[in-house]
């Protein structure tokens, strides 16, 4: 096994190159060059590899992390560099709970920020179209740039990166770019990453987030991709998600196989619109569940690095090595937790984000460990995090690149991903490409075959479950916290708050800019994304602007029955 | 107003001014083919006939729901009350089934003038559930307009189809490459109407072509079969459907075509007879069974003789003087 | 020797409320109608109204809400709209994550079984098997 000083200074092979290179870009980016120490006092090497005798095929699949085919990671320093972002999402009752909360959350540790708004804003209705009992219940009710303001109130959003849970039309997006335009911020310093804007997704997987119909979601979009390049150029405007078809199902080898397919449509979609994949790929995310199934989690996020980096450049002709990268957000899978004792869900969590640590991801979402009772509360989600932390600082996951790098049992699994994952891909293309296998349904179908699958080897007992169907306890003494249910009168104010923003907003102005906003979706030329921008700037709220989408772009519905 | 008289049972009652509970319940019961049901049948007969029947077919994938779906609001707009029978296929293992047709129809849940029942064909060959015709005429009965059989499209489901329904609309969809192969194997001679779903795709004007074609063979026809164009989703061609709709029913109106409805009686009593024989063989243990299921099974005796002589068994007659 | 058609139970399989996740209310469809029963299924976010006149339409013995996240929260007022519309008779189960607090609520209310994660095949399709008999017994118009 080489080390960074012994083998890098002099030398003429490939190998010794390529690690010449790799050191460099590995010290542009950790500037101070500590020693690190394990317990034992040996130093530890930031990347480990196998010399040219003993390996000969390493380069070609496996290389330096940072270029070539990415497996051991996008970046050259990886955790030893710049530790994974964490990221808990949160949401709950009025923006002012949700401001609270999220104070105290960045300062417990978390490094960016991300907003889950109310189930009823994932619909596109606002606080007062909802049955009152379920208001804010699932996320924070937030219907306008006031609510938006209040929600970020003394938080700095030049300078955190922000994650929204804002599906397709984006009008959360509108609402935050309103907010920096009052606060004198400009765009180009908002960051940040528009999650649930898969819509493919949606449709596979997770009929919650779709307010469009799929053609319509299709429409806005490309609109919001090719606006947003313009406008707010430091913006991720797609995440593409594996996490709901793994959740819904989905074997982590087809989850990753749909969800680089879903990538590719995209792509080719951005493409027949004129635009460039070497420069619209570099804002491209992902987002993935990690299971429990931990070589299985660490071989598949390292398989599908390695097909993105290549298939980017054979199937779009991209060169440049930034759309090359394969940059995820992964959250623990809530599917793998427990209603039986409860705190092994602890355990559960523990393990599945270090799958994904080690599997290479770039920020990271842990479970409270009470997410099958209840949506999470305060107290479990400080354990989550605190999970991060541990594994960060107490068990030394950052010392090293791409640790399980070499492994026979790891290298051959990610293989064998790689190509269970390739067949993936070869059949949604014999079906024209997800968006077409979406609308026909085969994914779906296919989706609903593993998760019956997999329920029948619970059901059977092949796959034990601690406390499910193994090891189960006759009493269980199970300490939960007390649910957390927003105060109906702290609704009613909200809802209140809503019909006072309303009756204060110049109407006429409203009712232009969503004139405006129709008049553009229904011409072929006009970006429907400029259009609600306007329209949130004017003081439409996002039920409005969605109604008047959905009349024109068609609604969203499940596309396949069970 | 219908009257309602006195002495029948009091579901029918019930159901004939127009309940919808009622209805719903009667058609549970005359499913469950229970002497009550026998009863409920009699007592509605008087009140049928009211009602155009129209049947839907078409393969997997045509938009069949959808279709109904947008033909079912234009004839809401148009004044009508509707009732739906959706039919969905049961397992043929375990009898079950998940009937998720209305789910296209989901706009028309909380309209009071839209009865909708799902079936589950529960093995019956064609596709159509065995009491599919009793259904229809319950909603016949309850005051319905409209009544419309969607069937599963198995290209099998026409005959039966053709028996209760009074217009008879055959969907199909343009790059399904089975799609009019599935068509020429026999619903084409049943169809009044020809759909062809799914219009603003690419192949659908070939399609057309290609069933105009087919109808231009069948010299015999009386009348002309008319074939339309639909995009079910945009709601487009769905007014010259219900058009479509209506000029053969009123014409099925002039006609009174009494011997069609001694063909749908015949047919479902064929049905039930052999549905009948069939339990006898599973099920009964007499020894002459027993015997003539030995000789089978030996080669003595051939299936068809087999099953003369349990018919004749069943029956008491001599099933070879036809 | 009977020549009676044996009915299978109908059960609607439905979700209420907001949220959309219905892979549990998919797998229980999938469990009942292998059990040999007759299941109405929907798409997510049925208005309560909805779900009384699909009961009513579809004459239905059980009733089985899929709740993910909070929509079982409303199960009380579907109960209520339930009685109004005379089919007091039909069994509503919820299943999904519902808190135990909120489970005695639901119960109160007339719920007849809660199930949670982690629930079999055979504890599921054993329950609606015998609450459709039930349901069928209280019937009152037949």
């Amino acid at each position: 096994m080489n080390k960074i000083d012994a083998k890098v200074h002099s030398g003429g092979s490939d190998r010794e190159t390529a690690a010449r290179d790799w050191k460099s870009g590995y010290q542009a980016q950790v500037r101070e060059g500590k020693t690190v120490r394990n317990r034992s006092g040996l130093e530890i090497q930031p990347l480990y590899w196998p010399d040219e005798e003993v390996d000969a095929t390493y380069d070609a699949k496996l290389g330096f992390p940072g270029s070539g085919p990415m497996t051991r990671g996008i970046y050259p320093s990886m955790h030893r560099g710049r530790t994974w972002t964490q990221r808990q999402l949160i949401g709950l009752g009025r923006p002012e709970d949700f401001n609270g909360r999220i104070k105290k959350i960045l300062k417990s540790g978390a490094s960016a920020l991300s907003i889950i708004p109310c189930n009823s804003v994932y619909r596109g209705v606002d606080a007062n179209e909802v049955e009152p009992e379920l208001l804010g219940t699932c996320g924070t009710v937030i219907n306008t740039v006031q609510d938006m303001d209040i929600s970020l109130a003394d938080i700095p959003i030049g300078d955190i990166s922000i994650g929204l849970n804002d599906p397709n039309p984006f009008t959360m997006l509108a609402q935050l770019l309103i907010v920096a335009e009052q606060r004198g911020v400009p765009w180009s310093k908002i960051t940040g990453t528009s999650n649930q804007s898969d819509y493919i997704s949606h449709f596979v997987a997770n009929h919650m987030f779709y307010r469009l119909s799929l053609t319509g979601a299709r429409r806005v979009q490309l609109d919001a991709i090719e606006w947003l390049a313009e406008n707010v150029p430091n913006w991720n405007p797609l995440s593409v998600v594996g996490q709901h078809m793994q959740q819904a199902g989905a074997t982590p080898a087809q989850a990753m196989g749909l969800t680089l397919s879903s990538a590719i449509q995209y792509a080719e979609d951005c493409m027949a619109r004129g635009l460039e994949p070497n420069k619209f790929l570099e804002r491209f995310t992902f987002f993935f569940d990690i299971s429990i199934s931990f070589f299985e989690e660490v071989a598949k996020f390292r398989a599908g690095r390695r097909i993105w980096a290549r298939l980017v450049e054979e199937r779009f002709g991209v060169s440049n090595l930034r759309a090359k990268r394969f940059k995820f957000h992964a959250q623990t899978s809530g599917v793998d937790l427990t209603r039986q004792q409860p705190l092994n869900n602890i355990s559960r969590v523990a393990v599945q984000a270090m799958a994904g640590i080690l599997g290479g991801l770039q920020s990271l979402h842990t479970d409270g460990y009470d997410e099958v009772f209840t949506t999470p509360t305060e107290g479990p989600a400080k354990v989550a995090i605190a999970t991060q932390n541990i594994l960060k600082h107490e068990a030394g996951l950052c010392d090293v690149i791409d640790p399980l790098g070499g492994s026979y049992y790891v290298e051959t699994l990610t293989d064998q991903m790689e190509a269970e994952i390739l067949r993936v891909i070869a059949e949604i293309d014999e079906q024209g490409g997800m968006f077409k296998a979406v609308e026909n349904g085969f994914v779906q179908k296919a989706i609903g075959e593993s998760a019956l699958g997999f329920q029948e080897a619970v059901d059977t007992g092949e796959q034990i479950v601690v406390g499910v169907n193994a090891y189960q306890e006759e009493e269980e003494e199970t300490v939960l916290p007390a649910i957390d249910r927003p105060d109906p009168d702290w609704m009613q104010g909200q809802i209140d708050r809503l019909a006072a923003y309303k009756a204060n907003r110049d109407q006429g102005g409203v009712t232009t800019a969503l004139s405006d906003m129709r008049t553009a979706a229904r011409s072929e030329s006009e970006n429907t994304f400029a259009a609600i921008v306007v329209a949130t700037r004017a003081g439409a709220t996002q039920g409005e602007i969605i109604a008047v989408l959905r009349d024109e772009l068609g609604f969203g519905r499940p596309l396949v029955v069970a | 107003m219908k009257q309602a008289t006195p002495e029948m049972p009091a579901l029918a009652r019930r159901l004939i001014n127009g309940e919808t509970a009622a209805l719903a319940r009667a058609i549970s019961v005359v499913e469950r083919d229970t002497p009550q049901a026998i009863e409920i049948l009699r007592a509605i007969r008087p009140h049928l006939g009211q009602a155009i029947v129209v049947g839907f077919t078409g393969p997997p994938g045509a938009g069949k729901s959808t279709l109904v779906n947008a033909y079912v609001a234009e004839l809401r707009r148009r004044g009508k009350t509707v009732g739906i029978v959706a039919v969905d296929p049961s397992s043929p293992i375990t009898g079950g089934a998940v009937l998720g047709d209305r789910i296209r129809m989901a706009e028309h849940t909380l309209d009071e003038g839209v009865f909708i029942r799902s079936l589950a064909s529960r093995g019956a060959l064609g596709g159509l559930s065995a009491s599919a015709a009793q259904v229809a005429d319950l909603m016949d009965a309850a005051d319905r307009d409209v009544v419309i059989l969607e069937t599963v499209g198995t290209g099998q489901s026409e005959v039966e189809m053709a028996t209760i329904a009074d217009v008879r609309v055959v969907i199909a969809a343009p790059g399904l490459g089975d799609d009019v192969q599935a068509i020429k194997a026999g619903i084409l001679e049943i169809a009044d109407v020809l759909v062809v779903n799914k219009a603003d795709q690419p192949l659908a004007s070939q399609t057309r072509r290609q069933l105009n074609a087919m109808l231009g063979l069948r010299a015999t026809a009386e009348h002309p079969v008319p074939v339309l164009s639909t995009d079910a989703i945009n709601r487009v061609g769905v007014a010259d459907l219900a058009d479509a709709v209506t000029v053969v029913a009123d014409r099925r109106d002039r006609q009174t075509d009494r011997s069609a409805l001694a063909g749908r009686t015949r047919h479902l009593l064929a049905q039930a007879v052999s549905k009948a024989a069939e339990a006898h063989v599973m099920n009964s243990r007499s020894e002459k069974v027993e015997d003539i299921l030995h000789a089978v099974q030996d080669a003595r005796l051939g299936l068809t003789d087999a099953a003369k002589q349990i018919l004749g068994g069943i029956l008491g007659y001599n099933a070879n003087e036809q | 020797m009977t020549l009676d058609t044996v009915i299978p139970a109908r059960v609607l399989v439905t979700k209420i409320g907001l949220d959309g996740h219905d892979r549990g209310s998919r797998i229980v469809a999938a469990y009942l109608r292998d059990a040999g029963m007759e299941v109405i299924y929907t798409d997510p976010w049925q208005k309560l109204e909805a779900v009384v006149a699909l009961a009513l339409q579809e004459d239905v013995d059980v009733i089985g809400i899929s709740s993910l996240a909070t929509d079982h929260l409303l199960v009380p007022k579907l109960m209520k709209a339930l009685d109004e519309a005379g089919l007091g008779h039909i069994r509503v189960i919820v299943g999904g994550i519902v808190p135990a607090e909120e489970e005695a609520d639901l119960l109160k209310a007339g719920v007849s079984r809660v199930f949670h994660p982690g629930s079999g095949r055979e504890e599921i399709v054993e329950a609606v098997a015998k609450l459709a008999v039930d349901a069928a017994d209280d019937r009152t118009d037949d």
